[in-house]
């Protein structure tokens, strides 16, 4: 069989292959390579070596700033969401009526895409501030918390289906176990629940932490225009896109580094993940 | 309804890097059933696989019905496969499993519905043709893989470990099965098993088959009776044979066999081979079921007793289990006795010198056979 | 002990329709909003639309012809169909032969597939779209062929694990049969595959749908955008004071068709959706 297949490449694996080749392998490997140059357009780079890797840390002011925003971002969100998609899950797995429907309404928002989203929620944070005379880009906490806010909209019911899953395959035994040596319920929580749910705890920590770090059409439709709420996705974004004039090629050559530098920040957190979370999967 | 015949074939894995089977020659009749037997990793399915054309041969020949197969395709060596995991196809019922094969061929609707439903009363599976795979019993899906390799009407049956997943009484109970199937289906059956049972009570001829090597290809009477070596010896026969280091020596006029302070007169019809062997070590090898309890007033000459020590004695039912020590090689002995004997026992065993077998020791090749 | 469980139940009951609500409102006032004029969305967003805060389903009418929303409809709709339909078929067969080829070239392909999952699309970016204007890409064709290279590595990871359980006995069975590759590939192996083709169509597809970036640097704005790109450009384009029932109106639209979807494959949805998190 598996000589006769063989000769079937072209047909099997070629055409996924040359998709592959042309939106994802050359573009990176160029992407590499232009990051050591200064260009304009991509015919006509220059090399400089580092000079764009420096650039990132003396000419731009921008970037460690949104390091430091999308650090801080990260952060907060991995704390909330899974807080409280954790307690969602405690809520769900008691054994009550009409749960299917609370499980249905809390993942919702997570199917809905980054721009809506963002422009949902742009017009209710907007819609609160009126109130007070102001808006969104009148304080950029304001735009950092309403990531935040929009952020746990989405994310809470995600991460309650794994916690869900989670905490659903403890064994019964276990509790019943719990009960008869007399543990309390807040006991039994801290003692024999969470550290059961460990694995859903890891996996759940290291989604928030990718989605939270990678973040750009919510940011861009919530508040892309202030560049005090820009994450990291962002202003490399804006950092390609949004310089015109004479120093262009200059921009273009650091956007690119900045880019080469966020895929390895992510790299190493994706890596991480590999390391702890092993081959533990979530059964449903 | 095909002979098979394999010519000096070679069989190396990895670019060559690993040689399975070095040098393979067997002979096949037509509509004979034959069994490949051997531990695992001896090559036997591979050599099996290389039948059915799902492995490449590296070097030699290969012809089923006389006609060179090595470079013809699966599909066109009219051969059907069980496989050890039955390889049903999930996604389809029964029925269409079974149909599968011929509805790729073309063959008119109305004649494979006739094949299967033919292939389904025969192996009583009739009730479940609508039924997919996962809803079945093992025993059932057994049944089902037998009937998609039948529905093919092939010139040559193979089975890899067909019944490996089966429990011990439905394994016996299919044994049978498949032995009826052979004689009604009047096809070339060539079937892979590392059980000895399953082939000596299967097969018209038996391979045994060593790291790659046929050791011995006979019927089973003649592979039990007259073992070609000590692999083979130790290989046939449950509980396995016992072998025991001894000295051939001269009384007189006949020649006996000497260990552990023991003496086992050899048989006139031995003597002739063994003479080479006077004063010299060889291996005596004697099935657990000849030997027998002692009781006394017996022709000493074709037969010699022994004391030993029963490590261990387990009852069986009809039969006790003897474990014992001689020379350092462990023995058992399977007798039929009213007497019980338990574990520490010292007891008089006979063993009947007819039945020995004697093997050189540095070629393990039994000494005296044509 | 009946009575204090029962109590207890209720608290739990009303904690939850509370967060319900807190999850189910933002839906809702973008609804709300979408029925009234324009004035008061931005004025007063929290109200309901009440007699001379109403106007019907004017916005709808609105958003539906000025911004030209159903030309970006059906252009994410056949974006969507094709790129999933396209990566799901296409993806399988590469993984297949990727798990059952074993050798060097097929084992890199495996872990090239595997890295570009978690490379991050900005480092790709400004290069994939020089070359998809290079290559002409820049069309509804071109865009569904992108999508197939970059949806290719979590599909092909994923499809690459179910694989690996298949026995190859099954396969070899049915080349005893008499398939060759093609038909063991389209009679076998891709049925067996079903639940994790539906679970890849479902992630790719929801991906697609939503995915804004991309299509804007590579169709652009102009009439070939998408309908995410059209939510953006509406919103936030430069055309001075913008329409803001006609946006409600587009918001409302854009939501529709995945809670349609959902509702009815939330089983699929949510299992698909959270087995490729986990494995990705």
């Amino acid at each position: 069989m598996h000589k006769s297949l063989k000769k079937y490449f072209p047909v099997f694996v070629m055409p996924v292959l040359a998709a592959f080749t042309v939106s994802f392998l050359a573009p990176f490997a160029m992407g590499v390579y232009l990051s050591f140059t200064r260009f304009k357009t991509v015919d006509s780079s220059e090399w400089v070596g580092f000079e764009n890797y420096i650039s990132i840390f003396t000419q731009d002011e921008t970037f460690l700033y949104s390091l430091w925003l999308t650090v801080r971002f990260t952060v907060v969100s991995i704390i909330t969401v899974n807080v409280l998609a954790f307690a969602v899950a405690l809520l769900l797995t008691r054994k009550l009526k009409g749960i299917n429907f609370f499980r249905t309404v809390f993942f919702m928002p997570n199917l809905i895409g980054g721009i809506v989203l963002g422009h949902i929620w742009s017009l209710i944070i907007n819609g609160i501030l009126g109130f007070y005379g102001v808006d969104i880009t009148y304080d950029p906490s304001y735009g950092f918390w309403g990531l935040v806010v929009q952020m746990n909209w989405q994310m809470i019911g995600y991460m309650m289906i794994i916690y869900i899953a989670g905490l659903q395959n403890i064994p019964e035994q276990i509790n019943e176990a719990a009960a008869i040596d007399g543990a309390s319920p807040v006991r039994k929580l801290f003692s024999i629940t969470l550290p059961m749910v460990m694995p859903s705890v890891t996996i759940c920590t290291f989604l928030t932490l990718t989605n939270s770090f990678k973040l750009f059409d919510q940011n861009l439709a919530l508040n892309g225009k202030n560049a005090e709420t820009s994450l990291l996705a962002l202003d490399i974004y804006k950092t390609f896109y949004d310089h015109t004039g004479l120093r262009l090629a200059e921009w273009h050559g650091i956007g690119q580094a900045k880019a080469v530098v966020f895929f390895l920040l992510v790299a190493v957190i994706a890596f991480v993940q590999l390391r702890v979370t092993g081959r533990k999967e979530v059964e449903h | 309804m095909a002979a098979i015949e394999f010519r000096n074939v070679i069989k190396r894995f990895d670019n060559g890097k690993v040689t399975v089977i070095p040098d393979l020659s067997l002979e096949i009749k037509d509509k004979e059933f034959i069994v490949l037997v051997g531990p695992s990793g001896c090559g036997k399915s591979t050599t099996l696989r290389m039948i059915a054309g799902l492995e490449d041969i590296t070097e030699g020949e290969l012809y089923i019905d006389n006609k060179r197969v090595n470079n013809v395709a699966p599909k066109d060596r009219d051969i059907a496969m069980v496989f050890q995991s039955y390889a049903l196809y999930p996604h389809m019922n029964v029925y269409k499993n079974m149909a599968f094969a011929l509805k790729l061929r073309k063959v008119p609707k109305k004649e494979i519905d006739k094949k299967v439903r033919w292939a389904a009363s025969i192996l009583d599976i009739e009730p479940y043709l609508d039924r997919k795979p996962r809803a079945l019993s093992g025993g059932q899906r057994q049944r089902v893989a037998l009937g998609r390799a039948m529905v093919r009407n092939p010139k040559v049956f193979l089975l890899d470990e067909p019944l490996s997943n089966l429990d011990a009484k439905l394994r016996t109970e299919m044994r049978s099965q498949i032995t009826m199937l052979h004689k009604r289906l009047q096809t070339t059956f060539v079937y892979v098993t590392h059980d000895q049972t399953e082939a000596m009570t299967m097969a018209d001829r038996i391979a045994v088959m060593d790291k790659g090597v046929i050791r011995q290809f006979d019927t089973p009477q003649k592979l039990y009776a007259e073992p070609a070596d000590m692999f083979v010896a130790g290989f046939i026969g449950s509980p396995r044979m016992n072998f025991i280091e001894c000295e051939i020596k001269r009384r007189n006029d006949y020649l006996t066999a000497e260990f552990a302070g023991n003496s086992l007169r050899i048989p006139s019809a031995k003597t002739k081979a063994l003479e080479a062997y006077e004063n010299r070590t060889v291996i005596l090898g004697i099935r657990p079921e000849d030997i027998s309890a002692y009781s006394g007033g017996m022709n000493m000459q074709e037969s010699c007793v022994i004391t030993a020590n029963a490590d261990i004695a387990e009852m069986t039912g009809g039969e006790v289990n003897v474990y014992f020590t001689l020379e350092n090689s462990r023995c058992i002995a399977r007798i039929r006795t009213e007497r019980k004997i338990t574990s520490g026992d010292k007891i008089k065993l006979l063993l009947d010198c007819n039945m020995a077998h004697f093997f050189d020791k540095e070629t393990t090749k039994a000494i005296g056979r044509i | 002990m009946k009575t204090r469980r029962k109590a207890f139940n209720a608290v739990i009951y009303a904690v939850l329709i509370l967060l319900a609500a807190v999850f189910l409102a933002p839906v809702f006032i973008v609804i709300m909003n979408s029925f009234k004029g324009n004035f008061y969305i931005s004025e007063e967003p929290f109200t309901l639309p009440k007699d001379e805060k109403y106007v019907g389903i004017e916005n709808f009418i609105k958003g539906f012809t000025q911004s030209d929303f159903l030309q970006a409809f059906l252009n994410s709709a056949v974006i969507t169909v094709f790129s999933v339909a396209g990566i799901v078929l296409l993806t399988a067969m590469a993984a297949w032969y990727i798990v059952r080829i074993k050798n060097r070239f097929t084992k890199m392909l495996y872990y090239l597939f595997t890295f570009s999952m978690i490379v991050p699309f900005q480092m790709v970016m400004y290069t994939m779209t020089y070359f998809a204007f290079e290559l002409d890409l820049n069309s509804i064709p071109g865009i569904v062929f992108i999508y197939l290279g970059f949806g290719a590595g979590l599909s092909v990871f994923m499809f690459s694990g179910f694989i690996k359980s298949i026995p190859a006995e099954i396969e070899e069975a049915a080349v005893i049969d008499g398939c060759d590759p093609i038909r063991t590939f389209f009679m076998i192996v891709f049925p067996i595959l079903r639940p994790t083709a539906i679970t890849v169509a479902i992630l790719n597809a929801m991906w697609v749908w939503n995915d804004y970036l991309l299509p804007y640097l590579v169709l652009g704005s102009g009439e070939k955008r998408t309908l995410p790109v059209a939510v953006q450009m509406a919103l936030t384009g430069g055309y001075g004071n913008k329409d803001m029932g006609a946006l409600m109106a587009m918001l409302v639209l854009a939501i529709l068709p995945i809670i349609i979807f959902y509702l009815f494959c939330q089983k699929y949805i949510i299992k698909g959706v959270v087995a490729g998190a986990v494995k990705g």
